[in-house]
C-alpha cells in the first residue's frame, strides 16, 4: 500500500518554478528520506503533502486523500514539524502538549509524550526559555502527540547535539517498528543512512532519484551516499 | 469544541502572564478611579477604554508575532481551523477585558458607594459589542500591517487618539469643538454612549446597532486583507 503518492507536482512562485515535476511514492510503514541543497524544492513539496499549499499541477494523495482539498480531516492522521515555525513566548511545555493533544481525534496520552521525549523536567518551563534543542525536542514531541499515521519532519535535528541527535534517531526507530510512515527532509547523510529505507534526491525542482542507499550508490558508481548525491545533483550542470 | 476550549484557555493563561495586558486592562483603570475619587460617571468611559486598550492596543501586535514566528502556520497544520484560532483570542480578549470591567464596576460601588449600573443587562451587551468592535479593528490593523513592531505601533497610533477623543478617558463636554466634531466620526464613541445610556438606565438600542455595524464591517474588511504568513 501507498502511503504518500506524488505525480508530476508542479509549484511556481511568481516567475520561480520551486517544485518543477516532482514524482515519487512512500510506502506505508517506510521510512522515507528527501535530501537536496538549498531552494531544491524540498520545502515546498513537504508544504503540499501538509495541505499548506495548493500544487499549480499535478497529484497528491496522501492516505489516499487530497491535502489541498481535505486538509483538515488529514491533520488528524499527519503529524508535522516544520522548519523554524515556534510557539507562543510564554506557553509552558506541558500546556503546550495537553493543547495540542486536544486538538486529534485519537491523540497520544500527552504525558506519556512528554515522558518519552525526556520533557518531563522541562514541564513547566515556557518555550521562550528553552534552548534551541529543546525547543526542536517539544516541537518533535507536538507532531507526534496526536498519534499520526503520517509523520512530516523538516530539518529533523538541525540544532540539536550530537547525543540529543542519537537519542532523536532512536526514537524515530521506535516509530518505525510502530508501523508509522516517516518523511524526513534532512542535509545530512548520516541521518538518512540510519534512518530511512529509501531516498529521494532533489535537485532543481525535481526527484532526481528514488531508491535505497545502496541502489543509488550502485547507480552512480560511486562509494557513498555523499557521493552518489553529489554526482546525482551535478548530473547536468 | 473541546479544541476551541483549550485553544481559548491557553490565550487567556498566555494573557494573565503579560504584565503590560494585567496593568493597562486591571490596574490602570482603578488607579485612574482613584484619581478621580471614585467618581461613577467616568466608568463607563474606562470600560470602553478597557475594551479599546486589548482590542486595538495589545491584539494587533499579538496576531502580528504570532504570523511572524510562524506560530499561525504551525497550527495551520493540526486539525483545527486558523479562523477557530482567531475566535479563540478575540474571546480570550473580551473575557480579559470583561474581569478588568467588573473589578473595575464592583470597587466602584463597594468601595466609593456609587449607585448600581441603571441597567447591568444593557451595560453587559454594550461591553460586549464594544470589545468585540475594538477586537475587529484590531484585526483589521494586524491584517494590513505585516510585521510586529509595525502593527503593535500602528494599533496604538490608532487607539490613543480614538480613547481622548470618544469621550473614553476625558468626557467629551471637555474637548475644543473641533476635537469634538472628530469624536463624532470615531467609531468607540458610539460605544462610550451606549456603555453610559446603560450605565444611567436610559439605555438605547440605535448605538448598538451602529456597533454591530462596524464589527460587521470590519471583520469583513480584515477577513479580505488577512494574510496567514
Amino acid at each position: 500500500m501507498e502511503a504518500i503518492e506524488v505525480t508530476d507536482l508542479r509549484k511556481s512562485y511568481g516567475d520561480t518554478r520551486a517544485v518543477d515535476g516532482v514524482t515519487f511514492t512512500v510506502r506505508a510503514g517506510e521510512t522515507f528520506g528527501i535530501i537536496g541543497h538549498n531552494g531544491a524544492g524540498k520545502t515546498t513539496t513537504v508544504e503540499c503533502l501538509i495541505g499548506l499549499r495548493r500544487a499549480d499541477a499535478g497529484t497528491v494523495r496522501v492516505l489516499g486523500e487530497d491535502p489541498a482539498r481535505r486538509r483538515r480531516a488529514l491533520a488528524h492522521r499527519l503529524g508535522v514539524q516544520l522548519q523554524d515555525s515556534s510557539l507562543p513566548e510564554r506557553i509552558k511545555v506541558a500546556e503546550a502538549l495537553r493543547m495540542f493533544g486536544s486538538f486529534y481525534r485519537d491523540a497520544a496520552d500527552w504525558r506519556r509524550v512528554m515522558e518519552r521525549w525526556g520533557l518531563r523536567p522541562l514541564a513547566r518551563k515556557a518555550f521562550g526559555d528553552l534552548s534551541g534543542g529543546q525547543k526542536q525536542r517539544l516541537m518533535l514531541a507536538l507532531a507526534l502527540v496526536g498519534n499520526p499515521e503520517v509523520v512530516v519532519l523538516d530539518e529533523l535535528t538541525t540544532g540539536l547535539d550530537p547525543i540529543a541527535r542519537r537519542e532523536t534517531w532512536r526514537l524515530i526507530g521506535d516509530l518505525k517498528t510502530a508501523g508509522t510512515t516517516v518523511v524526513l527532509v534532512s542535509h545530512y547523510f548520516d541521518e538518512i543512512e540510519a534512518l530511512c529505507d529509501r531516498v529521494a534526491v532533489f535537485a532543481r525542482g525535481r526527484a532526481e532519484a528514488t531508491g535505497t542507499t545502496g541502489e543509488l550508490i550502485a547507480r552512480t558508481g560511486t562509494a557513498s551516499l555523499e557521493e552518489a548525491y553529489l554526482a546525482l545533483e551535478g548530473a547536468d550542470r | 469544541m473541546k479544541a476551541f476550549t483549550a485553544l481559548t484557555a491557553a490565550e487567556l493563561r498566555l494573557l494573565s502572564r503579560d504584565p503590560a495586558s494585567l496593568f493597562f486592562m486591571v490596574a490602570f483603570p482603578l488607579m485612574l478611579l482613584v484619581l478621580k475619587r471614585g467618581d461613577s460617571g467616568a466608568v463607563p468611559g474606562y470600560l470602553a477604554m478597557i475594551a479599546a486598550i486589548g482590542g486595538m492596543g495589545a491584539l494587533p501586535g499579538l496576531l502580528a508575532s504570532y504570523r511572524e514566528r510562524k506560530v499561525l502556520k504551525r497550527l495551520a497544520t493540526t486539525p483545527i481551523s486558523p479562523v477557530m484560532l482567531l475566535g479563540a483570542q478575540l474571546v480570550a480578549q473580551v473575557a480579559a477585558g470583561l474581569a478588568g470591567s467588573v473589578l473595575l464596576v464592583v470597587v466602584t460601588i463597594a468601595v466609593f458607594g456609587a449607585q448600581a449600573p441603571g441597567d447591568v443587562l444593557m451595560l453587559a451587551a454594550a461591553f460586549l459589542l464594544c470589545s468585540v468592535m475594538a477586537c475587529a479593528l484590531g484585526f483589521v490593523v494586524a491584517a494590513v500591517v505585516r510585521n510586529t513592531r509595525g502593527a503593535s505601533l500602528i494599533g496604538m497610533l490608532v487607539m490613543f487618539p480614538m480613547i481622548f477623543l470618544s469621550g473614553a478617558a476625558v468626557p467629551r463636554k471637555a474637548l475644543p469643538g473641533s476635537l469634538r466634531q472628530i469624536g463624532d466620526f470615531l467609531p468607540l464613541t458610539p460605544a462610550v454612549e451606549a456603555l453610559g445610556d446603560a450605565w444611567s438606565g436610559t439605555a438605547a438600542v440605535f448605538p448598538l446597532l451602529i456597533l454591530a455595524g462596524i464589527i460587521v464591517a470590519a471583520t469583513a474588511a480584515g477577513a479580505a486583507l488577512f494574510r496567514w504568513e
